[in-house]
């Protein structure tokens, strides 16, 4: 143990000085900062729709949609494979510690620097806002702001630890953020385009418009939507969502949405949803959070695993 | 002696590729060991055997009495490693690379503080205790590298190549610490290289490895023996005139096995017991000495005869 706080204090030293943490954390920070701010307008009933920001900017939620995966990858995809181009690795090893206190101090100080950034923001919303507003959030808003901070937690390690995997793979630092870019790419743009292309070919339109009304009405009190075609596309939406819930970040933004009680799909299209309760929007996305965390574990073991088996080489 | 090292059939493959060959060898305690051989012998790979960092496919090495095996850990607290190339941070100053080694080694604050302290006044680098590395020169890497590999107060140090790139004054000070360390504070040294003067001027001891196989393992002061063959060596001679009488009655000396002449010296062969009677010979014929060494062979000449040999064979 004495050896993974020892590595994860000097790797946490090392993250909160590089530039590379403090500029994600720096425009992270502004951008939410930003959308608080834009987001007092529309807070209504409710604290929590900070979080949600202004139709036309950056929600909370989506500044962790697209940069989450950047900084989770970005804090992992070097963390092991630059010591062994530094060769720094076999010195670390050669010293009288479990090989395992290296990728554990790895992944906590990691973990650290993304709970910090996290909370941080988050507070930092808060902080912006209360004054703004003049009054702070109920318990229930509160649980649901902690509760957020926590899947987004949750979500941000996923990203972390399948750098950190990226790092023990490959072993040049070229080749796992050339990986770590693609793995966002994917999730974050190919996989949604996927899915509508894929949803559109695999159900086509059934039906079309009737005709329902006279002649010299226009064409908008004309037609209307036939059930056929309103069958179709509610078959489609599911398949589209069905296939984006492959991308953690979908997944991410469907379950953070539901514990604000916003809907929240792409830029400047947030739309006030019904208010559930905690415990309600819990209890619709366990499944969601649980994948979430699985993957986040999974991803972590295998790379455990893998440096476990690492074979330290001249070189290396 | 004690045996710091010993190792049994050690065996390392990768593959189809077998790096390190059933290697049988002992180091003992207090001794400068020059593993010899060109650039993938397996001389780097034998050391992360030894230092636990690499599990063998076959055989077995005991390293100051634990196994590489089944005791690494313990091995890593004994032995420590100076890679080929710098493997300290360059982002931290040489005070924090050595203070977070001592970190690495459980080692309380106060002894880690005076351990740091001490090391670098070793290696001479106290004045510069608090820059970075990266600002460093080579050869004050490697002083910090070798005060690195000292913070554990080690039985053994495996140096990997730690004069390459070096200039020739940096390469003097780094072999004059090594020499320092084994004599003041009688430490196991194990120094890979493939630079044969350095080697013949450090170690005592050298094992020449060739293609993972260990193809020569003797003392220093035994080579030349090894190398003529017995008891028997060979002496350089200059002199004012040298005739085919005269060669012809060098031969004829008791214990003088073979005269040769090159350039303007005569090489004579033989046991040691017949120089005097080689002198005698030579003043007989009218002729002076203008000098008369014992040639040795160099480490370089012992290197190439084995190589050749394993090559050939």
């Amino acid at each position: 143990m004495a050896g993974t706080m020892t590595v994860a204090s000097k790797e946490l030293r090392d993250q909160f000085g590089s530039k590379r943490f403090l500029i994600l954390l720096g425009l992270i920070v502004v951008l939410g900062s930003l959308s608080a701010y834009q987001g007092v307008d529309y807070v209504g009933s409710s604290f929590v729709y900070i979080f949600s920001g202004a139709r036309m900017s950056f929600s909370f939620i989506q500044i962790m949609v697209f940069f989450g995966p950047i900084l989770g990858l970005a804090l992992g995809f070097d963390s092991v494979n630059k010591e062994r181009t530094n060769g720094t690795l076999s010195m670390v090893l050669g010293q009288p510690i479990y090989r395992d206190s290296v990728i554990n101090g790895k992944f906590i100080a990691g973990a650290v620097a993304l709970i910090t950034l996290a909370f941080s923001t988050i507070a930092i919303m808060c902080g912006i806002t209360i004054p703004m507003l003049g009054f702070a959030p109920t318990l229930e808003e509160a649980l649901k702001i902690g509760a957020l901070t926590m899947l987004t937690t949750v979500y941000l390690l996923l990203w972390l630890s399948l750098g950190i995997l990226y790092s023990v793979v490959f072993k040049r630092t070229s080749t796992s953020i050339l990986f770590s870019i693609a793995t966002w790419m994917t999730f974050s743009i190919v996989l949604s385009i996927l899915a509508a292309a894929l949803s559109m070919a695999l159900v086509p339109p059934d039906g079309d418009f009737i005709d329902e009304g006279g002649p010299g009405e226009p064409d908008w009190q004309r037609f209307t939507i036939s059930p056929e075609y309103m069958e179709a596309m509610q078959e489609r939406q599911a398949l589209q969502s069905a296939i984006q819930n492959l991308s953690p970040t979908h997944l991410y933004q469907i379950t953070a949405s539901s514990i604000l009680g916003v809907s929240s799909f792409g830029f400047g299209s947030q739309e006030f949803a019904r208010t559930a309760t905690l415990p309600e929007a819990l209890a619709n996305n366990w499944a969601n959070i649980a994948v979430l965390a699985v993957v986040m574990v999974v991803a972590f073991a295998a790379s455990y695993m893998a440096f476990l088996r690492i074979e330290i080489r001249p070189g290396d | 002696m004690e045996n710091v090292v010993e190792t049994h059939q050690l065996t390392k493959a990768y593959g189809e590729f077998v790096a390190v060959n059933e290697l049988d060898m002992e180091i003992k305690r207090g001794e400068i060991f020059g593993f010899l051989g060109p650039n993938g012998a397996g001389k780097t790979t034998t050391i992360l055997m030894l230092m636990g960092l690499s599990v063998p496919t076959k055989g077995t090495a005991i390293v100051a009495g634990h196994d590489i095996v089944e005791e690494s850990r313990e091995v890593r607290t004994v032995a420590s490693i100076l890679p080929e190339y710098s493997s300290l941070y360059g982002d931290l100053t040489a005070w924090e690379n050595l203070d977070y080694i001592g970190k690495l080694n459980d080692q309380p604050k106060e002894e880690r503080e005076d351990r740091v302290a001490e090391m670098l006044e070793i290696v001479g680098m106290s004045m510069w205790a608090d820059t970075k590395l990266e600002s460093f020169s080579r050869g004050m890497k490697q002083r910090v590298g070798i005060a690195s590999a000292l913070m554990k107060n080690p039985q053994i140090v495996f140096l990997d190549e730690p004069t390459i790139g070096l200039d020739p004054v940096a390469t003097k000070e780094v072999r004059e610490l090594v020499l320092k360390l084994n004599r003041e504070k009688e430490l196991t040294v194990v120094l890979a290289s493939h630079l044969l003067h350095e080697v013949q001027v450090t170690c005592n001891k050298i094992g020449i490895l060739n293609r993972g196989k260990l193809i020569l393992l003797e003392s220093m002061e035994n080579l030349n023996r090894v190398m003529s063959g017995g008891e028997d060596r060979r002496i350089e001679l200059r002199l004012t005139e040298t005739t085919p009488d005269l060669i012809k009655d060098l031969k004829a000396v008791n214990g003088v096995k073979s005269v040769t002449q090159e350039n303007n010296a005569l090489y004579v062969y033989g046991s040691v017991d017949s120089d005097l009677e080689v002198s005698k010979t030579i003043v007989s014929h009218g002729a002076y000495i203008l000098m008369m060494k014992p040639r040795e062979y160099t480490l370089e000449e012992i290197f190439m005869k084995y190589y050749n040999q394993e090559v050939a064979g």
